[in-house]
């Protein structure tokens, strides 16, 4: 089961998944910080989350020695801080938006720091903050420069849609369990969720889906292997069809949002017991 | 399991870089994203807002080195010379 289903489902909503239950959109779920606690609620902001302990760079520095029990240990640590976000297709994400309250477009921190590109105008914002701690954004103004758009529901939806067909992965972003604070839109490599769950295998999990080719309908046009993220889904040469490797998938769905003759569906990962516990 | 391999050891010379955010040539022409632009936040700073402009308030390094593929191409674009990749 899903490590967040476990811990924040109700089974009387959304079939216990649990960004789908209300009560964690709740005002009550921000948590307020306690002087001197660190990373928890959505007002640490990204530029203050240095979080205790071991970092990616750590478990570099140990591949380059070598020293595998040091990276071993240092890895479960990291995973024992638990997962930070979660990878939604656009079905969900829509259900999402219509649970969640404000709802700000904002600019991209990852591409900020990887790419140097500043999102200034509502145009350009490719990031999505949500929850009672959007309303303090005005707090942190370098994490914030390039302001903040509230948008409705709908005006969300749309937003959502158009990221989609541009091809980012949707990350769902914890600030704090089970607080929701973030809507992330991502590519492979700048995103920073993204590039460590798919290097590391830490931070993010998997959707509650994995994507499945039906080979009568798909004639191997190649859409979807262009809008793959994860490495997992290919061109076959041999059968001249989409192939999926469903270890590697991550459920996000834009092959099958961007499959022009429906060809990709997304079928739900505990269906497939091998997959059941395939989460990182 | 992982395998060990020496990475390059990449090194930014914060003298000559000074305005990383704005120049951005590294940033955007590395082919596997190895550099990143950071905000030098004290934290009793952090609810300040910084100017790319300012010398300093922005600094570049290289975390993820382990992707480095030696293709020199940041050293060649880089116009105050100031990245020095070695072999690790």
């Amino acid at each position: 089961m899903c490590y967040f289903c476990d811990e924040y489902g109700d089974p009387e909503y959304g079939n216990g998944i649990w960004y789908l239950n209300p009560k964690n959109h709740a005002r009550n779920m921000y948590k307020l910080r306690l002087p001197g606690e660190g990373f928890k609620g959505a007002d640490a902001g990204l530029e203050t989350g240095v979080r205790e302990g071991p970092s990616i760079l750590d478990l570099i520095n140990a591949t380059e020695k070598g020293d595998y029990e040091e990276y071993d240990r240092m890895k479960k640590t990291m995973q024992a801080r638990g997962q930070g976000s979660q990878v939604l297709p656009l079905k969900d994400a829509d259900e999402v938006l219509e649970l969640c309250s404000p709802i700000g477009l904002i600019g991209c921190i990852c591409r900020k720091d990887v790419r140097a590109i500043d999102e200034r105008n509502e145009e350009e914002y490719t990031c999505m903050g949500m929850g009672v701690g959007m309303l303090k954004w005005e707090r942190w103004p370098e994490r914030y420069k390039g302001g903040v758009k509230f948008v409705n529901i709908e005006e969300a939806k749309e937003w959502n849609h158009k990221m989609d067909k541009r091809g980012f992965v949707h990350i769902l972003m914890l600030f704090g369990a089970p607080f929701i604070g973030g809507f992330c839109q991502c590519d492979y490599p700048d995103c920073g969720a993204l590039r460590t769950a798919v290097d590391f295998g830490l931070g993010t999990l998997k959707s509650h889906y994995v994507a499945e080719v039906d080979y009568e309908t798909c004639n191997g046009c190649g859409i979807c292997a262009q809008r793959c993220q994860f490495g997992a889904l290919k061109f076959e040469v041999t059968s001249e069809k989409a192939n999926i490797d469903q270890f590697k998938c991550y459920g996000c769905g834009l092959c099958e949002t961007g499959c022009p003759r429906e060809a990709i569906k997304l079928v739900d990962r505990k269906s497939l017991p091998a997959l059941a516990e395939v989460w990182t | 399991m992982i395998t060990a391999r020496k990475f390059p050891k990449i090194t930014v010379d914060l003298e000559k870089c000074t305005v990383p955010f704005l120049c951005k040539k590294c940033l955007q022409i590395c082919p596997t994203v190895v550099f990143h632009v950071t905000r030098v936040m004290a934290k009793e700073e952090r609810l300040k807002e910084m100017d790319p402009r300012i010398d300093g308030n922005y600094v570049l390094f290289a975390p993820r080195r382990d992707k480095c593929i030696m293709c020199n191409k940041c050293i060649e674009v880089c116009p105050v010379d100031a990245i020095k990749i070695e072999v690790g």
